[in-house]
């Protein structure tokens, strides 16, 4: 059973911090992306469990046991902690064939030749490579020797599985339907799985939760649609899907938007002083007789299922998508109002 | 397409020019030298080869440079395997200088490391040896220095950096998730290292071993230091005593024998750049990640020591041991505090005999590199920047030229340029700087084209199309960027030159006689004070030259 938990994890290269207190309890069988900026630490944290770094503090344990302690300096070598590790380079090896990479796992572990390749096979049944069996990885486009290294870091059946990046380097079409077999396989195996990326939407759609990092520092851990729609700050409503934030005062229990002191909002955070108002674009509807705010449109760009809209009011400009809108609706130049829905509001930021 | 007409014109001149250059000086020289072995008054007849070969000291100076070259290349790559594993990928203290130190053994004239390892280790009076007798008491040194074994122990030490510099950068060029994808499925860092970094480096081991075997193969200097007051031969000290024959038969002889050599070092040459071009698998590599220094925990030390007694034994030792007599007052009084001065240094100084041959050296150095760094930017630019048919062709000419053993290249050009060939450069100094830029051009030209390679081509266009010709653009544009690199490349040629034995000794004439061969002559009369004085006199030039070559290419570029 693989539970894996992080308990307050720190890593300094020297005094860089790449990953500061993160904590973390997955349960056995889920699937959790760490999503986050480039340098933000996801890396690093992956290596952390895989045992190729060691933590500066903290305690990690899998299935119960610990397999690395800072205090107590335990540390369990990478091959003896039984986890499948995707490289983001892939990292299959260019001297050995498809059948002997995706096997070498077996072969360390004395597995007898017939029940490796037997087993080689099946694994490869799995990722669709069955007729690549005896090429060599020169050989195989950059989406097939992902594919060899996913078959490589799950032959073994482990019950972890490290992924970084895996899709990083394919073309949009594969990594869509990669993104699905990979979904498929942890279901059939049940296999636990850490998958690290900076494209959102991979993140979105596969997993159980979402991990936000920015900066190594863990931001906020959640479902997918927790993430989206209560950002636990400004850092990952601006991160995850697209967001327009208006500067705003808190006062007791409402929120007025600067500049505009007749309209304000709920305060259900109970902040106080200077604050944020954030508003999805797809949660403003746009309006030729009245609403909340009054605006001039100032520029539309036809997306084909839906208008993406640039709305000045005062200073500012205010993104608006509207699906199914028709384009000749509006023109530059013209008063329109706006309203707001689903209106999301946090402490300011620096 | 007409504008551009005038600058296709300086172009092909330039490239006709060097192309015709190079075949003359290059191309010719063996080719005269394959037909001479070949041909007997114009007719084919291999018994040159017969005659060679079936005589039994020949036969045995084959087996025993081919014996030698096996154990040093072997020697070499076992010794300098662990050696860049340790300093490339570990938490070793102290690598980087270490890195330097054995880098720098490179840069040490082979027959100045002879010279070394014979006062250390010489059955008579070896600084070492009576150290060792000394401590445990013997009454007979328990090593000499004029055997097989010791001739392999100097090749060694003083060729292994070939190895050393082949095997590290394929270390640093290769991606290292490869082995973090061994440890994560299962296997411990040592069956990593055999089942995966083994296989991955092999194509640079072989070449690296390769390179050792050449070099030690064709290397003159140290077995005509060591082997010969052992009455060992090897290949090249047969070529040179047929050579000192001075008669036709003598020479024939000789080219036989040269003939054979060039083609074993060629072939393997080629072999091995064929299996670099397919086999290379180290430069395969995704995103790139930082290498993960192996801990070395509580090996730590111990290799450290392990690292630094090979740095003390193959650089310091020898180097010391040269300082040192050259310091002392008189050789028979050992090494003893009233013993030292600076004695030995005033008769060389003030000799009008030995400064000359310094001065002509640096002269001969000079003239060679500043020859050479022209042509070698000619060469770089023309296959680097140009898509002109056959642009590559003096580039390769002169890898042919690198490639091939001194010996041989002096040979050559001895019976070409003897004036049976257009020119006669017998006895001058010029037929010594055409050896010299026959064998060490090929540096020069790679410092250049790799910096070339990285001056973006718009760069150029964005001269020429403001009206620049070539030739302007060249002078403005391009210089600019790759001086460091001209100015390595000068040194790349100077260097080697101005320390140059095996060949400067079969060309020199009366008047041009250069410090290598004088410096050898000292040894060979057993003046081993003189030889240090001059010895120490060549260190301090080389590590003059290394250090301004690291400050203008900010240590990119060393010998
Ligand atoms: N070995 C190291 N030495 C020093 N700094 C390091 C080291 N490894 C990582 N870092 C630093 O730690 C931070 C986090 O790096 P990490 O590789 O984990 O980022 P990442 O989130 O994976 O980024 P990316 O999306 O670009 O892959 C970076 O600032 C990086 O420069
Ligand atoms: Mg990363």
């Amino acid at each position: 059973m693989a539970e894996l938990k992080l308990h307050h994890i720190y890593k300094r290269f020297g005094n860089v911090t790449a990953v500061g207190d993160f904590n973390i309890d997955v349960a056995d069988g889920e699937f959790i992306s760490f999503l986050g900026p480039s340098g933000c630490g996801k890396t690093t944290t992956l290596r952390l469990i895989a045992g190729f770094e060691k933590p500066t503090e903290g305690i990690i344990t899998i299935g119960g046991t610990e397999i690395s302690n800072a205090e107590k300096g335990v540390f369990l070598a990478p091959e003896k902690r039984g986890i499948g590790m995707v490289f983001q380079s892939y990292a299959v090896w260019p001297h050995m064939n498809v059948v002997d990479n995706v096997g070498y796992p077996l072969k360390i572990q004395n597995v007898s030749k017939e029940e490796r390749l037997q087993r080689v096979m099946k694994m490869l049944e799995l990722v669709h490579l069955k007729e690549y069996a005896e090429r060599f990885p020169n050989q195989l486009s950059g989406g097939q020797q992902q594919r060899v290294a996913l078959a490589r870091a799950l032959v073994a059946q482990p019950s972890l599985l490290l992924l970084d990046e895996p899709l990083s380097n394919l073309d949009a079409k594969l990594r869509e339907s990669m993104r699905f077999e990979i979904s498929a396989i942890q279901k059939e195996l049940g296999i636990t799985v850490i998958y690290v990326t900076h494209d959102q939407s991979e993140a979105m759609t596969m997993s159980d939760r979402i991990v936000v990092m920015s900066m190594g520092k863990v931001q906020q851990i959640g479902r997918p649609y927790e993430i989206y729609t209560q950002p636990a700050n400004q850092m990952v409503a601006d991160f995850i899907g697209l967001v327009n934030f208006i500067p705003a005062t808190a006062k007791g229990d409402r929120i007025f938007v600067n500049g505009h002191e007749t309209l304000s909002f709920p305060n259900p955070k109970k902040l106080a002083g200077d604050a944020v108002i954030a508003v999805r674009p797809e949660n403003i509807t746009i309006s030729k007789t009245g609403g909340m705010v009054e605006g001039v449109m100032n520029h539309r760009f036809y997306m084909g299922d839906s208008v993406d809209y640039r709305v000045k009011v005062k200073d500012q400009i205010i993104r608006v998508i509207q699906k199914g809108a028709v384009y000749g609706t509006y023109h530059d130049g013209e008063t329109v109002y706006l309203d707001f829905d689903n209106v999301m509001s946090f402490a300011k930021e620096e | 397409m007409k504008k551009s007409l005038p600058r296709l014109d300086s172009k092909f001149v330039v490239i006709t020019i060097s192309v015709l250059l190079l075949l003359y000086f290059i191309v010719l020289p063996l080719l005269v030298l394959i037909y001479d072995s070949l041909f007997i008054d114009g007719v084919f007849d291999i018994s040159n080869y017969k005659d060679v070969y079936g005589k039994k000291v020949n036969w045995r100076a084959l087996t025993n440079t081919v014996q030698l070259s096996l154990i040093v290349m072997v020697a070499s790559v076992i010794v300098t395997f662990p050696l860049a594993w340790l300093v490339g990928r570990t938490d070793l203290p102290g690598k980087k200088t270490f890195r330097t130190i054995l880098v720098a053994s490179y840069m040490i004239p082979p027959y100045v490391g002879a010279i070394a390892w014979v006062q250390l280790l010489n059955p008579s009076v070896g600084y070492l040896n009576d150290f060792f007798k000394f401590i445990f008491g013997l009454s007979k040194a328990p090593f000499d220095i004029y055997t097989m074994g010791g001739l392999a122990w100097v090749l060694t030490l003083f060729y292994s950096p070939f190895a050393f510099i082949t095997i590290s950068r394929a270390m640093e060029k290769m991606d290292p998730t490869l082995e973090e994808a061994a440890r994560i499925s299962g296997s411990s860092p040592l069956k990593t290292l055999w089942d995966v970094t083994l296989p991955l480096m092999m194509p640079s081991i072989v070449a690296g071993g390769l390179l050792v075997f050449i070099a030690a193969a064709s290397c003159f200097g140290i077995p005509a230091i060591v082997g010969m007051p052992g009455n060992i031969e090897v290949m090249t000290t047969r070529i040179v005593t047929f050579l000192y024959m001075g008669d036709d038969k003598g020479i024939r002889d000789a080219t036989a024998l040269a003939v054979s050599m060039m083609i074993v070092a060629n072939g393997l040459l080629m072999f091995m750049s064929w299996m670099l071009s397919h086999k290379d698998y180290t430069t395969i590599s995704g995103k790139s990640t930082r290498p993960n220094m192996v801990e070395l925990g509580k090996w730590k030390w111990p290799a450290f020591a392990v690292v630094a007694g090979y740095a003390f034994i193959a650089v310091i030792l020898p180097l010391t041991s040269i300082v040192v007599t050259s310091f002392l007052v008189s050789m028979s009084k050992g090494l003893a505090l009233d013993n030292f001065g600076i004695d030995a240094w005033i008769p060389v100084i003030t000799s009008s005999q030995y400064m000359e041959s310094v001065w002509r050296s640096i002269g001969y150095g000079i003239v060679a590199a500043c020859i050479g760094t022209v042509l070698a930017l000619f060469v770089a630019y023309l296959s680097v920047k140009t898509n002109v048919t056959g642009r590559s062709i003096p580039d390769l000419l002169v890898v042919l030229g690198g490639a091939t053993p001194s010996i041989v290249i002096a040979l050559a050009l001895i019976i070409t340029f003897s004036g049976n060939y257009g020119l006669n450069l017998y006895s001058t100094m010029w037929i010594l700087i055409v050896s010299y830029l026959v064998k060490y051009m090929t540096m020069s030209v790679r410092t250049i084209a790799a910096s070339l390679s990285q001056v973006h081509i718009s760069l150029e266009e964005a001269a020429l199309s403001s009206g620049a010709s070539w030739i302007r653009t060249c002078k403005d544009i391009i210089m600019p960027l790759v001086a460091p690199s001209i100015v390595a490349g000068w040194f790349l040629i100077f260097m080697p030159s101005f320390y140059e034995l095996t060949m400067s000794n079969l060309l020199y004439g009366s008047d041009t006689k250069s410090l290598g061969v004088l410096l050898y002559e000292l040894q060979t009369y057993a003046d081993t004070q003189n030889a240090s004085v001059l010895s120490v006199i060549i260190l301090l030039i080389v590590l003059i030259g290394n250090i301004i070559l690291n400050k203008v290419t900010k240590g990119k570029v060393s010998i």
